[in-house]
């Protein structure tokens, strides 16, 4: 190597430099001459097979040079940006990738809500959203969960006004809400946010994710349920998914279902993940209960429905890799470029 | 609760099923094994089966409980050994009741005589497969028969206890040293078990130390009570004390059953312990718990699973299960034995049937036949929807952020009427407030941008915000809009913002200076979003900060938005079928009138039948007129048609 071919080379980038006009252009000569593989990386990178005599001097001939090339190419890269795109996209050129258009992203959890959501609406769903401050009655009370239940010990609440308004513990407030409003027939699904007193570490948060579902016809039953599980199932987890149905308490349905899947890291056979039994717990569900009907002043001879919750977080941190709760909501959710379903 | 394979077995004599598959069966009934050990005991390999029991089903916190539910299960009959009758003594005990709201039943005996020892190996095994220290025989045993029938027994050490023993409420007592010797601090009005003296237990929870068992103790009264689970919750809770005694007690235990606890008690220590029973047994039992008799209808465990279980199999399941059928004039009556206190309805009946029947045979891989129903989706979830697409596309990141706050910031950001809303319990006291402005998440997300070296951000997020008023808890959905970098400027920002409001179906947007401005805000660049005479939002440029960035903020309350709008639909999608028509014709306007107002007419005026879209091509300023060069798209029309209706329509216009 001599301090001609690097000359050459840096003739060589002004000649394409003056014939490229577009910011596509502009990112192929950056990768041509500055990425790990660029010619003037490739350059530096030889710099240490040089003989000791000659090391020193060549260093200094390339660095001036990469020095000069780096100027030139800022200079034509402003001149093409700052003609052709608006001074936010060239901003966002400087931190992120200098060709590509900015899109704009939504939210993990608002992608995952608009995946299911979709499911649903083609399977003839509404989407329904209550208050997220809410009294006991609707709460609790029209749950089946009165005042002294165990149930209650399930959800450690945080109070606006004790005991009568509260931040929603659970999703199924909109249940009640929709069961108060609204005629039979209906199908709702609710994504929505709800709150513990929880404090805050790893894999618990006071502010949390849910989603919810209630069907009430004439002839819904568990197979239904269990048939609308499985779809919602496969089209997150694919086709393969396996899962079963067992019976579960929750005191607003009779009979009571809990929906596992068997665990994704060990496949069944048992790991720390999923405590060793080889399912992860996925939600509850059940066929909505007597008592919540009449209090919605339903007659339970004509109408019967079901209702599912499922844990909304943990579906999203599964399938987008997340491993602490609080990168959801705290501002540590960064957005890749290119890779829209990667989160850093 | 932790049962060990081989005392399932034991009571169920035909179990032939694997200690893994009775979990399984567990399982799926109700019952979710968390944890599955193989263990020694007796010098025997054995299995621990550690089972879930979330329901109102004291009775499956027991051994017995659970090998009845694997009974019925595998259709088999659970033998739960019969204990003869305690042996009588005439003499009484000087016990009185006087919390008698919160107590279903007390049963108490004396035993003299006892010697307290070592307890031997295997209960000591057994203790620790709970978790448990042995502490002696008898206190082991009340243990051990608390871990078979579910019920939490107390033995009181008698020669420590000081004249009569009361149930009573606490009003005198201000704390108890308890047999673990912690102190605990009372709240008053606990339930306890008192002597004239002393206190001698939180009932239901845990035994002081005053009277307790010690290795000296020859003469016991033993005791067994069944409370008001309600009170045992409470004082639990507010004491911060959970035992195993007051995880059952906490539920419905059926007072009925207590006299099998208690005779296999005594006939445990009788055998272990030697001594004899030295009184009557006081039987404090003033309600007599009955089971209800249900009205019930076969078809319902179909009707309810969705799948056929015949009648024969449904009341097959229900006898399994102890429960007693009787069948009059078609008609079906059954009674649940009394230790099932969580059966009332027809529907708990149907659940016993199907989750016995096995939730793994209703199938999951059948299309669900649900029917039709009207759309009642509200317009704000769609409106939102569609706000979200266009963000995105205009380049903006959606952000998620808490609701709750730390304290200050809401008067730094809000500009409502409203008054701040303050959690009462929040264990998580840094963020007592709820939110008045979508601003504070979105600041925070941009700080930890910026943090990270991102320097240009355009971020938004769609949520709640809350405020008080009259006395009246308000909340809403409101839009938060940031745009923060080193170089951008106000009229970018307010391009893209028009642009939303545009795509979403506000033309006319009109900017007023703000009558309140948020503390944040830079005063004089802070205005109210009006549309159609009413303001919709809040667009302002942040005060100069050390970021050294342009931050500009827009919130829009969604909800007054939605109401603006007649109908929220998604972006329209059409099939093309023919090449679209582009005819121009020039308009001239004073130059103080709006162009926004003149489409607006126009569209009342033209027949839109067969236009696809309407632009303004061109505009130039003439002394105090404008002209604009509109652009009017046809379709579905052929070139002749397309100029005729354009002429005609342009020409009545004119």
């Amino acid at each position: 190597m001599n301090e001609e071919q690097v000359k050459t080379l840096l003739e060589e980038l002004k000649t394409d430099l003056e014939t490229t006009e577009s910011s596509l252009d502009i990112t192929k000569l950056w990768h041509k001459y500055f990425s790990d593989n660029g010619s003037f990386k490739l350059l530096i990178k030889k710099i240490k097979d040089l003989p000791v005599e000659e090391k020193k001097t060549t260093a200094l001939i390339i660095q001036q040079a990469y020095k000069e090339a780096q100027e030139l190419f800022a200079e034509k890269e402003n001149s093409i940006k700052g003609g052709e795109l608006s001074g936010n996209i060239k901003s966002q050129s400087e931190n992120f990738n200098p060709s590509a258009p900015k899109i704009g992203h939504l939210h993990p959890i608002s992608k995952t809500i608009r995946e299911m959501n979709d499911l649903f609406v083609s399977m003839g769903f509404s989407i329904m959203d209550g208050p997220e401050i809410e009294t006991d009655e609707f709460c609790f009370q029209r749950l089946n969960v009165p005042a002294d239940h165990p149930a209650r010990d399930m959800q450690d609440t945080i109070y606006i006004k004790e005991p009568d308004f509260l931040l929603r513990t659970q999703t199924s407030s909109i249940e009640a809400q929709t069961l108060a409003k609204f005629k039979p027939p209906f199908k709702i699904v609710s994504p929505g946010r709800s709150y513990r007193n929880e404090s805050v570490n790893k894999s618990n948060h006071f502010v949390f994710h849910q989603y919810q579902g209630v069907v009430v016809t004439e002839k819904a039953n568990m197979k239904d349920l269990f048939g609308t599980f499985q779809v919602l199932f496969k089209k997150m987890y694919g086709e393969d998914v396996v899962t079963r149905y067992r019976n579960k308490y929750y005191p607003e349905v009779e009979p009571g279902v809990g929906p596992d899947m068997q665990c994704f890291n060990c496949h069944g056979k048992g790991c720390p993940l999923c405590k060793g039994v080889g399912w992860i717990e996925m939600g509850g569900a059940g066929i909505i209960h007597p008592n919540v009907m009449k209090m919605a002043g339903l007659d339970t001879k004509k109408w019967v429905g079901f209702a599912f919750g499922l844990g909304l977080d943990r579906w999203v941190m599964a399938k987008y890799k997340v491993t602490d709760i609080r990168t959801l909501l705290g501002g540590n959710l960064g957005y890749k470029y290119y890779e829209n379903e990667s989160i850093i | 609760m932790k049962v060990l394979y081989s005392q399932i077995k034991e009571l169920v004599p035909g179990l032939k099923a694997k200690p893994r598959e009775v979990g399984e069966a567990l399982t799926l009934t109700g019952f979710m094994m968390d944890g599955f050990t193989e263990v020694t005991y007796k010098g025997k390999k054995d299995y621990l089966l550690s089972l879930e029991i979330r329901q109102n089903r004291a009775d499956c916190l027991s051994v017995i409980g659970l090998a009845r539910e694997v009974a019925a299960y595998y259709n088999l009959k659970a033998s739960i050994p019969a204990i003869k009758t305690i042996t009588k003594n005439n003499k009484k005990l000087d016990i009185k009741i006087e919390a008698t709201d919160f107590i279903k039943r007390v049963l108490a005996i004396k035993i003299d005589d006892i010697k307290n020892q070592e307890s031997p190996q295997w209960l000591k095994e057994y203790m620790a497969f709970y978790g448990l220290n042995s502490a002696g025989l008898l206190v082991d045993l009340s243990n051990y028969v608390m871990m078979l029938t579910g019920y939490p027994s107390h033995l009181i050490d008698f020669k420590k206890t000081e004249g009569t023993i009361y149930w009573s409420i606490n009003n005198n007592f201000k704390e108890i040293t308890t047999l673990l010797g912690s102190v605990t601090k009372l709240n008053n009005n606990e339930i306890i078990i008192r002597d004239n003296n002393n206190i001698i237990a939180l009932a239901g929870i845990i035994g002081g130390k005053t009277d307790s068992i010690d290795i000296n103790t020859n003469s016991v009264i033993a005791e067994i009570a069944i409370y008001d689970r309600s009170i045992i919750r409470k004082n639990s809770r507010s004491l911060s004390i959970t035992t195993e005694a007051s995880r059952r007690l906490e539920k419905d235990l059926d007072p009925n059953e207590a006299d099998y606890a208690m005779k296999m008690l005594v006939s445990l220590i009788l055998k272990y312990a030697g001594g004899k029973v030295a009184s009557s047994l006081f039987n404090y039992y003033p309600k007599k718990y009955t089971s209800p008799k249900i009205q019930f209808d076969k078809e319902l465990p179909t009707k309810l699973a969705g799948i056929e279980i015949s009648p024969k199999d449904t009341l097959r399941i229900l006898k399994g299960l102890n429960f007693d059928i009787i069948s009059k004039n078609n008609k079906l009556t059954v009674i649940p034995p009394t230790y099932r206190m969580d059966v009332a309805l027809p529907e708990d009946l149907a659940e016993e049937v199907i989750r016995i029947h096995g939730y793994n045979h209703i199938p999951t891989n059948e299309i669900p036949h649900l029917e039709v129903v009207k759309d009642i989706t509200p317009k704000n979830i769609i409106l939102s929807e569609k706000i979200r697409d266009v963000l995105t596309v205009l380049g903006f990141d959606e952000t998620l952020s808490w609701p709750l706050t730390e304290k200050g910031i809401n008067t730094k950001v809000n500009y409502s009427d409203l008054n701040e809303i303050t959690t009462q319990n929040s264990v998580n006291d840094l963020f007592p407030n709820l939110r008045q402005s979508m601003a504070v998440g979105l600041l925070n997300q941009m700080n930890e941008y910026f943090k990270k070296g991102v320097e240009f951000i355009d971020i938004f997020e769609i949520g709640r915000i809350f405020g008080e008023k009259n006395k009246n808890y308000l909340e809403h959905d409101s839009l938060g809009i940031l745009s923060a970098s080193k170089d951008n400027t106000l009229s970018q920002y307010k391009d893209k913002i028009e642009s939303l409001l545009r795509l979403i179906g506000f033309v006319d947007v009109k900017y007023f200076e703000s009558k309140v401005k948020p503390k944040i805000a830079n005063p004089e660049s802070c205005w109210d979003i009006n549309v159609n005479n009413q303001n919709i939002g809040i667009i302002y440029k942040l005060a100069p900060s050390e970021t050294k960035l342009n931050i500009y903020f827009t919130e829009i309350d969604v909800e007054r938005i939605t109401k603006m709008l007649t109908k929220v639909d998604n972006n329209p999608v059409v099939e093309l079928t023919q090449k679209l028509i582009s005819l121009d014709v020039n308009i001239e306007l004073d130059k103080e009138d709006s162009i926004f107002d003149y489409l607006k007419n126009l569209e009342n005026k033209i027949d839109r039948k067969n236009i696809w879209s309407i632009n303004v091509a061109d505009v130039y300023q003439v002394g105090n007129k404008k002209k604009y060069t509109l652009r009017v798209t046809y379709e579905e029309l052929s070139d002749k048609k397309a100029k005729e209706i354009h002429l005609k329509a342009f020409d009545k216009i004119s």
